[in-house]
């Protein structure tokens, strides 16, 4: 027994001594123009990483000996996968890391000159500099937006609700009264909802400005409206979501409930329209927005977004209503509900995660939608974020990088939170195999 | 509408008409019973009619005409010039370069313009009392008149005053001349008149018009529409001609691209899915909330940092690769049609990895745990297992997948005109299809940009192209998965 753990430990000691050496003996990293190179970098890399596996998953199968000797093997496997997931984990979170550093760095400027301090991956600049550590980016890019005083009391409030949300989980978790805890979270939660659709609907261009050097308002400049720009993409992306909520449960429910002469053609019809994403009839919508005078509004984009989205909706919202039994519905019309009655007070609740899911699905897809948003919306005032990034990479790129990262960063923030917040409703229906198509 | 209330909006109307309708289909629906299920999905059939079918429809009309920038149906204010004479029908203009027929597709022929009346009326005045001013016969019915000239000979020159009120025959001045005015010959302003006429022709400064002017209006100016209209075939013409430049390669670099990420998504994306898929592996639940990170960013933010990342001499990537000497020279990862090809690759799999994952996942849960009990109980190892009983059960389930994320890709706009842009441009290629642009960031191209001229008509005509690949990819789809195939038979 003592003798396998020795073994485990003589093991990680021997791979320790050589990844020391490995690292110690690296000869200086060489300038190169602009590039600092470890000359056969990635042969001390490639022997330290297979060190490193052979280490983790042979001190895994000594493990595995003492304990089950029989599923040794499966032990070192299972520590090998574990070993490169964490690789797989490194990489993904690498740009998002370096992404967070650009943001939190003092300098604004993508060609500023390397640190001279520090090890070789901060040296190569491959690891932001820990002493370049600042806010001033994210200072910079809020500096031109003015809060009003009631516009900081709902943030306040939205604030509470949310902290009260996590309390709420928290105790939940540890075993407090769940049904009192339910309705509590359910008021938080509308709180959170209402007092973010009243911060989205009152901000205005208004609010960012700056002032000259005569002590005059003038227009904020298009690289410090940030919030501006988040606030649009929730403007359209939420009033999409439920546009496509609201009409799509109907027609889904018809669809699902009734038998009548042309639904399996109108059905056919609706999969049709559903292929064609409305960008690809991008020169159409255009020609129709700019007929309806609604270019460069958020009406026009708006419409232009449910279109699309409202096949596919119903045809999810189909598949939802048909596996879940009629009998509810079928006994509350036998008590005398009408078909809108019975839609209405019993579909409606229960599919509310349904309805939630599609919500979410429009809303972070539109949110991510570029093409009919640069298409259609003209004037700055009415800037999606995708269209307000494009104006630092398109324009100043080279010395506004801390700016863009910083901007990227919050932008990034809505989708972040309501994502990992609904991730299960949301990843969970790919995983239950619930949409195809 | 437009007349009635010329302040309201056009949209607006359909606000008016959409509470209309809801009247009518209430009373409707007392009529004939077997209507309701349509009232259900009449909003959407509305929706998806107005904002989806018709765009389709028009997109096809549109791919048969020379709709663009320079034709787009408005009036061309630059192309006015004078009238100098007028024969019937025929009018002879001063510039006919700036009026430029030339840039038309028939010249001038159905071509819609805009005529301009005489903006001053010579006429006699009887008298002159105070600020009234009564002429010998009443001002042309229709016209408004703005001001007045009056000559004053006493002083040798003009004495002009706008218009109060106009009552037959009496003017009424603003204030009074202070001398007595010459009677014989009055100048009166009008507002400018104008008058649609479609033209039949042009030649020269020579303009026939389909029909006659109508007698006393007295055209001195005309401007003409940037009208577009039918061209047939020759939209398509044109792609076929840039064939070799521009459809063969754009094409094949898109399905090529589809292809190739949904073949190295879905690689990685099962590795990873069968990795995690073991239910005795540790921490699987936090493996996957963290490798689904860029799923959760949004992606239209997220490729345009990758930009930054793949800079050629300040960006991350090619710090990284330098570092460890893992290549010779900095990769010109967007200037280099090949690296940029390489790039785009790169970033869809960062990106589009979580979404295969989670739906192999979703694909492998679906296979019943007893099968992999059944294979350990005959001695099946974990590689015999995977091959027996995970490989063909998931081949089936992760079809519809690949085909959805192959129709998506295939028409994945974002990454590539936000990464690369569709460049960098390529000796072989032209202005609007570079080294990586796809169908969709061509025709994006050719309509929307001014190195493609802001050719509307020829992005429709390359969109109703890939309109009959998506179908084709979606066809397939519903073979395979036999989506409609349950529904006919209910």
């Amino acid at each position: 027994m003592t003798r396998g753990y020795l073994q485990i430990l003589g093991v990680l000691a021997a791979a320790i001594i050589i990844l020391t050496l490995l690292i110690t003996t690296t000869p200086p990293a060489v300038s190169e123009g602009r590039f600092l190179v470890i000359p056969f970098g990635w042969l001390r890399l490639l022997a330290g990483f297979l060190v490193a596996v052979s280490a983790v998953s042979s001190s895994a199968y000594l493990y595995g000996r003492v304990k089950r000797p029989a599923r040794a093997g499966q032990y070192a496997l299972t520590a090998g996968t574990h070993l490169f997931i964490w690789s797989c984990i490194l990489l993904t979170f690498y740009p998002v890391f370096f992404l967070l550093g650009v943001s939190f760095n003092r300098n604004d400027s993508i060609t500023s000159p390397l640190p001279r301090e520090g090890n070789a991956l901060v040296r190569s600049g491959v690891l932001p500099n820990p002493a370049d550590l600042s806010t001033v980016q994210y200072h910079k890019v809020l500096s031109e937006t003015h809060i009003l005083w009631y516009q900081w009391i709902i943030i306040a409030l939205l604030a509470v609700a949310v902290l009260g949300l996590m309390t709420a989980a928290w105790a939940k978790r540890s075993g407090a009264d769940p049904y009192r805890l339910e309705r509590l979270q359910r008021l938080l939660g509308w709180t959170v909802f209402l007092a973010c659709a009243a911060l989205i609907v009152s901000i205005t261009p208004g609010q960012f400005f700056s002032y000259n050097e005569a002590g005059e308002r003038v227009p904020g400049s298009s690289e410090r409206m940030i919030i501006l720009y988040i606030r649009n993409t929730l403007l359209v992306s939420g009033t999409t979501g439920l546009f496509a909520v609201l009409i799509s449960t109907t027609a889904g429910y018809a669809f699902a409930r009734m038998r009548f002469e042309g639904r399996y053609q109108t059905l056919l019809t609706f999969v049709f329209v559903q292929m064609f994403p409305s960008f690809m009839t991008l020169v159409a919508i255009f020609y129709l927005m700019s007929y309806l005078d609604l270019i460069n509004t958020f009406t026009g984009l708006i419409l232009a977004y449910s279109g699309g989205a409202i096949a596919f909706a119903s045809w999810i919202f189909k598949g939802y209503l048909e596996s879940i039994s009629p009998s509810l519905e079928e006994a509350a019309m036998v008590d005398g509900a009408t078909r809108w009655g019975a839609f209405f007070r019993i579909i409606l609740p229960i599919s509310i995660p349904m309805l939630l899911f599609i919500f979410l699905l429009q809303f972070i897809g539109t949110y991510s939608e570029f093409i009919l948003a640069n298409t259609l919306l003209v004037g700055q005032e009415h800037w999606t974020v995708g269209i307000g990034l494009r104006n630092f990479t398109s324009g100043r790129f080279n010395t506004q990088w801390g700016a863009l990262a910083a901007s990227a960063v919050l932008g990034s923030l809505p989708i972040l939170l309501i994502f990992y917040t609904f991730q299960d409703a949301l990843t969970g229906q790919y995983q239950a195999g619930g949409v195809k198509g | 509408m437009r007349t009635l209330f010329p302040t309201i909006p056009v949209y607006s109307g359909l606000v008016v008409g959409a509470l209309a309708l809801m009247l009518i289909l209430r009373l409707i629906a007392r009529r004939f019973e077997w209507i309701m299920p349509w009232y259900y999905i009449l909003p959407a059939i509305v929706f998806l009619l107005t904002f989806t079918f018709f765009p389709v429809i028009l997109t096809v009309v549109l791919a048969f005409t020379d709709y663009a920038g320079i034709r787009n149906g408005q009036l061309n204010i630059g192309s006015e010039t004078r009238v100098l004479e007028v024969d019937g029908n025929r009018l002879t203009i001063e510039k006919p370069r700036t009026f430029d027929c030339a840039d038309l597709r028939n010249g001038c022929r159905n071509v819609r313009a805009v005529l301009y009346a005489s903006g001053t009326l010579e006429v006699a005045a009887e008298t002159l009392e105070g600020t009234v001013l009564t002429l010998a016969a009443p001002p042309p019915a229709g016209r408004r008149i703005e001001s007045v000239e009056l000559f004053l000979p006493d002083l040798g020159f003009g004495f002009g005053s706008t218009v109060l009120k106009v009552n037959g025959k009496e003017v009424t001045l603003d204030k009074a001349p202070p001398f007595p005015p010459q009677l014989e010959a009055v100048t009166l302003f009008l507002d400018r008149q104008a008058l649609n006429r479609t033209m039949a022709g042009d030649e020269g400064n020579l303009i026939t018009l389909k029909t006659p002017l109508p007698p006393g209006f007295e055209a001195v100016a005309i401007a003409r529409y940037n009208d577009f209209g039918w061209i047939g075939l020759r939209n398509f013409r044109t792609i076929i001609t840039q064939a070799s430049s521009a459809l063969l390669p754009v094409f094949s670099w898109n399905l090529s691209f589809a292809l190739l990420t949904i073949i190295i998504n879905t690689a990685f994306g099962v590795l990873i899915a069968v990795l995690l898929n073991n239910p005795a592996l540790r921490f699987r639940a936090l493996y996957r909330t963290l490798l689904i990170i860029p799923w959760a960013l949004p992606n239209i933010i997220t490729i345009q940092v990758w930009r930054g990342f793949l800079n050629q001499n300040f960006g991350a990537i090619n710090r990284l690769l330098m570092l460890f000497d893992l290549t010779p020279n900095p990769i010109d990862w967007l200037g280099n049609p090949w690296a940029a090809k390489g790039a785009v690759l790169l970033v869809n799999l960062w990106l589009g990895l979580p979404f295969m994952m989670v739906a192999t996942l979703g694909a492998l849960s679906a296979i019943p745990r007893e099968l992999y009990e059944a294979a350990r109980i005959d001695g099946a190892n974990a590689w015999q297992s995977f091959r027996g009983v995970t490989a063909p059960l998931l081949r089936t389930a992760l079809i519809p997948i690949i085909l959805t994320g192959f129709a998506f890709n295939f028409n994945n706009f974002n990454i590539i005109f936000l990464l690369t842009d569709g460049g960098p441009p390529v000796d072989w290629g032209t202005a609007t299809a570079r080294g990586t642009d796809i169908l969709i960031s061509w025709a994006y191209n050719e309509a929307f940009r001014s190195q493609g001229g802001l050719a509307y008509g020829l992005g429709s005509a390359i969109s109703i192209m890939i309109f009959v690949i998506t179908l084709a990819v979606s066809l397939m789809n519903f073979r395979v998965t036999g989506a409609l195939r349950e529904e006919s038979n209910t």
